[in-house]
């Protein structure tokens, strides 16, 4: 148990654990090339381990792309490291004034470890398209997906039952007890091709036997996943829907099918009746948006941008309009969510707004200023300490 | 001797400096300065001609003055205006710079030969070109040196034809005003029968014929792009204002009836030029500068022109090649007076550097790191700074020899990294704040600074260490001290600057830490400065092992600043390059070579465990 703890204290192994980040990150960066970032991030830092492999691109790719290395993910480095720097703490640690930039500095570094793991788990990020003079109260992301189920007989509000895309496994069978509905997921497709049997002859059978793939003869196959930065896959899902009163057939749902280009696909459970999609991850606001005017500024005689702003009003249902700009560097905070300008289109007709809710947004600001005060306190302390010694010595 | 040497080389240093005062002859009748000087509007910015003339010259051929056919150099204005005026000249001046072998064998070319190029020489390759530059890979990212460089030349063509009808419309130059004068007269006419036709009344057809012909003439210019040469009209113009080019220029007339007194100006100085009339030529001029005055009333204009013709930079690089070697003969040969030489011209140097930093700051409107050219700059300019520091404390040549050797080298880079253009473009506007700029970008970079300072520092100690009993136990000792202080300097600043980044991406795009290429970097540079601090209070590396560490430090700074770049991912790949790719690789081989060179057996006598640097934190 002692060695245990001389060993978890020891310098040593802060270096070694310090050695292994800097090759994580390194390497992490190298394979944004091929995977982007939210994928890197995921592989690389997200993880407990993370797999780098010679790219074959490289000089003598042929030979060496079977070369894998292995590394600690970002999140073993993370414990790792709290628990080393923690331990260091209790046995070396004596309080004295002249330790003290040490101290905050390191306890700032433990915020902060601290907040990269809130991050990871609190921080939710989509975005929101709206057009000029339209609205919306929702942010989707295409980095995930739902399967969802819409009641819209309510002329009030719709019903909306959600399957997060993490329990679409192969296989998988849920029941849906509030919609008097189990279903079994015959074939989960991260990203496909889609292909009628009209304009590919030779195309596999399609599966569907209900809704609007059966009717257009629609078929998938599956293809790798697009990591790219702009890619967007076409998730797509083969399942099964079984009511009380028996089996309710086979379906295509696929995240291109969505409300804003394809008939809904409808079903009847029960005398009621339900749209089901799977779509793009959507997060409802307690509010909407209005857009009224979209800006796009270049600079005089070319296409460098100078400025994008969002002229919106926030609307919340009992209550009178908020107007707001939303522009580059300056995002509106209001209930809990972050908006920002993020991209605009449809010849700057519509803008695109990133929106951020992330509770534990002020805690990276506390860990960096604790550990900027404790550096700041530290690198005085030597100077002062450096100068009186060497006015010393050319006194003497 | 003591104060005789110093003073020797302030005053080359003094009359280096001063050179650069001296306006430039450019040994004409014409008044070229005063050209040179004229307001015009480029990349969304109001600049000199000169400005423009130095950009694209430097765009073209990566250099910023003409080199002739026969022996001779022509300032990157005269070639400007050798080129408006006198076109069939211009296209003998080889200024288009090719070489990629297979580019230059398209045309049946050696690389042996030479690699610049005139627009004559390139004429009847034209249809291979286009052809050829058609057929590359349309996803930017993927294109090999060969498609890069056909799809650099071709751009460069278009350029240079753009640039060549900016302030004259082309075709029969010695017409220009006759053409102006028959343009003025048919608008009304013109206009006139265009809209009888329009209401399908009877009109003059040889009236609409010449003002139609002339339209799509101006409309083609127009669209051509080019610089703006005529402010918009009134008292108060702001630096945002759209200037109008030649074509925009000339279409106007039909709106106002009247030429504008700008363009014809452009045209008599093109005439004048061309009756070799220099006389009214340089009336002309005046005339020209009292119509833009209000266009430009800062005086922003004009310092820009004896910016560019000062060249602070190219200066200091200079002061910095010789304050290099004064301080390495000084540890052979006169001690004492050579570091004091050193010294003093350091400070002359540092003093240029500063002023050519503020000056693009006054240009620019902005605080001084806006992209990768002046981020080197700022490079340099910190580490000779922080090296300045260290030679006042220890006065012993190290702080001028590394002040001087990271001062040129930077600079040398800055001189490269100028290539692709107007080195005080527009800011984007994801980047446009000047808070941030101020904040994140200085410290961070000042964190670059630190750490090529260190690993510069180490590389003196390598090397010093070589022949034996050259490296005395107590530089040795002063040597560690510095390399330790500045390194925590250096975490210091590294950390700060990566956090303000955090800070500033969590403000815009609601993302503390995006995983990003170039904030990865940054990381793993305060990663390895904690890591040598560390490494060091752990007693697992002595004085070489530290040393020897901070030269590999110089590997992971040269990776965040550069290579993070080439990955061609992420928000901050605002500056891709490829031909950098080769020298970068050189710079770590070379580095590695130094580690083992560090890693040798140290040469009798130096051999000593350090002793009381070592028991500090």
């Amino acid at each position: 148990m002692k060695s245990l703890y001389r060993f978890l204290s020891s310098l040593k192994l802060t270096v070694v654990l310090l050695a292994f980040s800097i090759l994580l990150v390194f390497f992490g960066t190298l394979d944004q090339v091929h995977y982007g970032i939210h994928e890197a991030q995921r592989r690389y830092f997200e993880s407990f381990l993370a797999l780098w492999q010679y790219p074959s691109e490289w000089f003598g790719g042929l030979q060496l792309s079977w070369f894998k290395l292995p590394l600690p993910g970002g999140f073993t480095l993370g414990i790792l490291l709290l628990v080393n720097l923690c331990c260091a703490h209790f046995r070396y640690f004596r309080l004295s004034w002249k330790r003290s930039g040490i101290a905050i500095t390191h306890l700032g570094v433990v915020v902060l470890l601290v907040s990269g793991f809130l991050v990871s788990w609190l921080q939710e990020e989509s975005q929101m398209w709206i057009d000029e003079g339209g609205q919306s109260n929702y942010a989707e992301t295409h980095l995930d997906n739902e399967l969802v189920f819409i009641d819209r007989s309510n002329p009030d509000y719709d019903e909306v039952v959600s399957i997060p895309q993490s329990l679409l496994r192969d296989g998988a069978h849920i029941e849906l007890p509030q919609l008097g509905l189990s279903l079994n997921v015959v074939d989960f497709m991260l990203n496909a091709g889609l292909g009628t049997k009209m304009q590919n002859p030779n195309g596999p059978t399609p599966r569907a036997d209900r809704g609007a793939a059966a009717r257009m003869g629609l078929f998938a196959v599956e293809k790798a996943p697009d990591y790219s930065d702009k890619g967007i896959n076409t998730t797509t899902a083969i399942i099964e829907l079984e009511g009380a009163e028996g089996p309710l057939g086979t379906w295509l749902v696929s995240n291109v099918m969505d409300e804003h280009r394809f008939p809904p696909q409808t079903l009847e459970v029960g005398g009621r009746t339900y749209e089901v999609y799977l779509r793009f991850k959507r997060t409802y606001l307690p509010f909407s948006l209005e857009l009224k005017k979209f800006t796009h500024d270049k600079y005089p005689g070319t296409d460098i941008p100078k400025n994008f702003a969002s002229d919106v009003r926030i609307l919340t249902p009992g209550e009178s309009p908020q107007p707001a700009l939303i522009y580059m560097n300056h995002p509106l905070r209001h209930g809990g969510f972050t908006f920002y300008q993020a991209s605009f289109g449809k010849q700057d007709t519509a803008s695109m707004l990133q929106v951020v809710r992330n509770p534990s947004w002020l805690v990276p600001y506390l860990a960096v200023t604790l550990v900027g005060i404790g550096m700041c306190i530290q690198f005085l302390i030597h100077l002062v300490r450096f100068t009186t010694r060497r006015s010393a010595q050319s006194r003497s | 001797m003591k104060t005789f040497v110093p003073l020797l080389c302030l005053l080359v240093g003094v009359i280096i400096i001063g050179r650069g005062l001296v306006p430039p002859n450019y040994q004409s009748e014409y008044d070229v300065r005063s050209f040179a000087e004229l307001p015009v509007q480029s990349g969304g910015r109001v600049l000199p001609l000169d400005s423009v003339a130095r950009n694209s010259l430097r765009l073209l051929s990566g250099r910023q003055s003409a080199k002739l056919p026969e022996d001779g150099k022509m300032s990157a204005i005269a070639w400007f205006m050798e080129l408006s005026f006198n076109p069939v000249a211009a296209d003998k001046i080889p200024v288009f710079r090719i070489d990629n072998p297979q580019v230059l064998g398209l045309f049946g070319w050696q690389q042996e030969d030479r690699k610049l190029f005139s627009f004559d020489d390139l004429r009847p390759h034209f249809q291979t070109i286009q052809q050829m530059a058609s057929q590359v890979n349309p996803e930017p990212k993927l294109r090999s040196a060969y498609e890069r460089q056909l799809i650099k030349l071709t751009s460069a063509l278009m350029e240079y034809d753009v640039l060549a009808r900016s302030i004259q419309p082309g075709g029969n130059l010695d017409q220009v005003l006759l053409e102006y004068g028959a343009w003025e007269r048919i608008v009304e006419p013109g206009r006139t029968a265009f809209d009888q036709k329009e209401r399908g009344e009877s009109f003059d057809a040889e009236d609409l014929e010449r003002f139609t012909f002339l339209t799509s003439r101006y409309l083609d210019i127009s669209k051509r792009g080019g610089f703006g040469i005529v402010p918009p009209a009134g008292e108060q113009t702001k630096a945002d204002d759209h200037w109008l080019n030649l074509g925009e220029a000339l279409l106007q007339t039909i709106e106002s009836g009247q030429l504008n007194p700008i363009v014809d100006d452009y045209a008599k100085l093109t005439v004048f030029w061309r009756q070799a009339n220099p006389q009214g030529f340089n009336e002309t001029l005046t005339a020209l500068h009292t119509q833009l005055a209000p266009a430009s009333p800062t005086g922003h204009v004009a310092f820009e022109e004896f910016f560019n013709t000062f060249e602070p930079f190219y200066r200091a690089s200079v002061l910095y090649v010789i304050i290099l070697l004064l301080a390495a003969i000084s540890w052979l040969w006169m001690p004492l007076p050579l570091q004091r030489g050193a010294f003093w011209l350091l400070v002359l140097a540092f003093a240029v550097h500063t002023f050519g930093l503020l000056g693009r700051m006054y240009i620019q409107g902005r605080p001084p790191v806006t992209n990768l050219y002046s981020s080197a700059i700022f490079v340099g300019w910190g580490a000779v700074l922080l090296g300045l520091i260290l030679e006042r404390i220890y006065r012993s040549g190290i702080g001028s020899f590394v002040s001087g050797l990271v001062g040129f080298v930077t600079l040398i880079i800055a001189h490269n990294l100028a290539l692709s253009g107007d080195t005080l473009e527009m800011m984007q506007a994801v980047l446009d704040s000047n808070f941030w700029l101020a904040t994140h970008v200085v410290i961070i970079t000042i964190g670059y600074s630190a750490t090529f300072l260190a690993g510069t520092l180490a590389i003196v100690y390598v090397l010093r260490r070589l022949p034996a009993g050259r490296l005395s136990r107590e530089t040795a000792a002063s040597l560690y001290r510095m390399v330790y202080g500045i390194t925590c300097f250096a975490l210091l600043f590294s950390f700060v600057g990566t956090m303000l980044g955090g800070v500033w991406a969590d403000q815009s795009w609601g993302r503390f830490w995006g995983w990003d290429p170039k904030e990865n970097g940054a990381l793993i540079i305060v990663l390895w400065c904690a890591l040598m601090l560390h490494a060091r209070i752990g007693r697992l590396v002595g004085e070489r092992g530290f040393m020897l560490l901070a030269i590999f430090g110089n590997i992971v700074t040269v990776w965040s600043w550069f290579g993070t770049n080439m990955l061609g991912v992420g928000l901050h790949s605002y500056g891709f390059m490829d031909k950098a790719f080769f020298w970068i690789l050189l710079f770590i081989v070379s580095q590695f070579a130094l580690i083992a060179l560090g890693l040798t057996r140290p040469a009798p006598g130096t051999r000593t465990t350090p002793k009381a640097a070592n028991g500090q934190a």
